[in-house]
């Protein structure tokens, strides 16, 4: 069984996922607060951590930064009621594999979270909308060509993830393996985080509307 | 029985008449009264009428005391004290004099009281005492006691003029500017006394050495020191003040600026999430609950991070939001709207959103679904928008009648504006529109 962690501040909130996910997870641990989550999950080595992007004392952001400073490897899947692109866009560059808000079905979060640990990328519609947006523009002299565009294959995957359909449904839509959309949306990650395009934080930051 | 002599005694507790003595006669007082009087020392020692005022004091509060005689603002006072400085010293000697000849005030309330009639009158009163000053000024100088016109005349006008302003500035603003610069039960008030000494002697050092340097001309050096000197001064007398005084106003704005927020919000927050809660009490149809969260979700999410600038329908991320937020609330269906991209509206984006919105509202209307996803993107001169649902579908071929007349105006609208509606759906696996048109 896969070893889940939950970082929730919002009492109501945490024992709502618990309920949900106790059946089909080993929920290891709880954290309320940011010092809390950085020491449990480092002792305790669960294999997903599902983490909430705002609390006090620096939010996600911090745990994520701080336990990949020793666990380069924890998997981090970020739940929010934030749908704002720069929390969306900051916790993905610090290393979460993926993103989903709080309004998410039972089902599908438990399917995000199978995903993750499999080491796939979890993109909702949302945001694969935000990253379509970010590397939209064409720039003219890439810095790092590989990393500062997407290809046409990538790009049109993300397309029909906003479209609505889920990784099944685009597999079969474009007549590829499931396999294969998750190596793509994982390329899409990897690009996320590491694009030196300066457009990416400009745009996060401009871009304050959903 | 106790004979005083004093022109007017108030009492001060709770503003009430415990006596009064007037000059020359005599008159049977409480015992509270005599209290006060012998407590304060008054009656082994009349003395002068003037009180030094311990409440509104800068060095030792004779001025204020002279100006509750001369029912005037104590500033003026001040700056009479300040300018008969420079008349050879009249003022520093008059005032050490006065100092002398003067008692502490033991009952400040009471004078304030009279302080606030002083307000009142005064016009005619401060004329008559400024001509008054002017001629003692002119009598001093013919004296020889004098450290020259190009002194006393600009210190004379600066310190009046400063006094003029101050006095015209509401006394609650006034006080409540001395109160932040100099605020209560503030420890180093010794060190304040003696800041205001030490720049006081600087600053007329530096005056002296600048007459000096006057008369020996060329002296380039001089002058740049007695004006270093003055300015050092100054700002040793009056630097700590400004800057606390800056400080505090600052603090001040940026505090009222919070509350402001925080009476936004809260005004918000009764008037859209406050009633959807009572709503959501009131409802038994666990759908409509969804649905209201849902809305309010929606209405918050925009209020929280939209921008103002561009009012509801400007651009055609805001028209489709506010499309998808119309049929939710007609409907009952959820609508999510991802956009990639944004444009202003113009005719054609017009027609694109009307026959989004068509097919949004045909998706939740007919599909059966349980959620339309709306995705708009905007890729150089091409717009394109897809509407899906994961809905029942339908064989093309085999459209009920109704229905063949929305997609066929949703196909319609496109055409005229030089773009395309293409539909696609089979029974089971949904139905997807795809609309798009070309920027010109």
């Amino acid at each position: 069984m896969i070893k889940v962690f939950l970082v929730d501040d919002h009492q109501l909130f945490l024992s709502g996922v618990k309920a949900e996910l106790n059946a089909s997870f080993e929920l290891v641990g709880v954290a309320s607060d940011v010092d809390d989550a950085i020491e449990d999950i480092r002792s305790i080595r669960p294999d997903v951590v599902l983490i909430d992007v705002h609390m006090p004392g620096g939010g996600g952001l911090a745990v994520v930064t701080a336990v990949h400073e020793t666990d380069p490897e924890m998997k981090f899947l970020a739940l929010s009621v934030s749908d704002a692109a720069e929390d969306v866009i900051a916790m993905i560059r610090a290393g979460a594999r993926g993103y989903v808000t709080k309004s998410i079905q039972p089902d599908e979060l438990a399917a995000a979270i199978r995903r993750v640990n499999d080491g796939d990328a979890v993109f909702s519609p949302r945001l694969a909308g935000f990253v379509l947006d970010a590397f939209a523009e064409v720039v003219p002299a890439p810095i790092d060509p590989e990393l500062d565009q997407l290809t046409p294959r990538e790009k049109e995957v993300l397309r029909q993830i906003a479209r609505g359909y889920s990784y099944k449904q685009v597999a079969r839509r474009l007549s590829i393996s499931i396999k294969t959309v998750e190596s793509h949306v994982s390329a899409v990650l990897r690009k996320l985080q590491l694009s030196s395009r300066y457009e990416l934080t400009r745009w996060a930051t401009d871009r304050r509307i959903v | 029985m106790v004979r005083v002599r004093l022109r007017v005694f108030t009492c001060c507790e709770g503003g009430k008449h415990c006596g009064i003595i007037v000059a020359g006669r005599e008159y049977t007082i409480t015992d509270h009264v005599t209290d006060h009087l012998a407590g304060a020392g008054r009656v082994k020692r009349p003395g002068l009428a003037v009180r030094r005022r311990a409440d509104d004091r800068i060095l030792t509060g004779l001025a204020a005391g002279i100006a509750g005689v001369l029912e005037i603002d104590p500033v003026f006072v001040r700056a009479a004290f300040v300018t008969l400085s420079l008349a050879g010293g009249v003022g520093v000697l008059a005032y050490v004099a006065g100092w002398v000849l003067t008692l502490d005030d033991p009952d400040p309330k009471a004078v304030a009281a009279l302080q606030e009639k002083v307000a009142v009158r005064g016009t005619r009163r401060r004329v008559a005492l400024g001509m008054i000053f002017l001629g003692l000024l002119l009598l001093l100088k013919s004296l020889g006691l004098w450290f020259g016109d190009s002194l006393v005349w600009p210190t004379a006008m600066a310190s009046f003029g400063f006094a003029l302003t101050w006095s015209l500035i509401d006394q609650t603003r006034r006080s409540q500017w001395t109160r932040r610069a100099f605020p209560v039960g503030e420890a180093n008030k010794g060190g304040s006394a003696a800041r205001i000494i030490v720049g006081g002697v600087l600053m007329t050092a530096g005056l002296g050495l600048y007459l000096q340097s006057i008369n020996a001309v060329g002296l380039v050096g001089g002058v740049v020191l007695a004006v270093v000197v003055t300015v050092f001064g100054f700002v040793l007398v009056f630097g700590p003040w400004m800057w606390r005084l800056i400080n505090q106003l600052a603090d001040e704005r940026r505090e009222r600026i919070r509350l402001d927020e925080r009476a936004e919000v809260a005004a918000h927050l009764h008037d859209s999430v406050l009633q959807t809660l009572a709503l959501m009490q009131r409802t038994d149809d666990p759908r409509r609950m969804a649905m209201l969260a849902r809305q309010q979700e929606r209405e918050l999410r925009s209020w929280l991070y939209g921008n103002e600038q561009l009012t509801a329908g400007e651009s055609l991320r805001q028209a489709l939001e506010a499309l998808a937020w119309r049929v939710e609330d007609v409907h009952q269906v959820p609508v999510d709207v991802v956009t990639a991209g944004d444009l202003p509206l113009n005719d054609p984006l017009r027609a694109l959103v009307g026959a989004a919105g068509e097919a949004i509202t045909n998706a939740a209307r007919h599909s059966g679904g349980g959620l339309v996803s709306v995705f708009a993107e905007v890729e150089g001169p091409n717009v394109d928008v897809y509407v899906s649902d994961q809905g029942i579908g339908f064989e093309l071929d085999s459209v009920p009648e109704d229905r063949r007349g929305i997609a066929e105006s949703i196909i319609g609208r496109m055409q005229r504006q030089g773009g395309s509606a293409i539909v696609n759906s089979q029974p089971g696996e949904g139905t997807e529109v795809h609309l798009s048109v070309r920027q010109p």
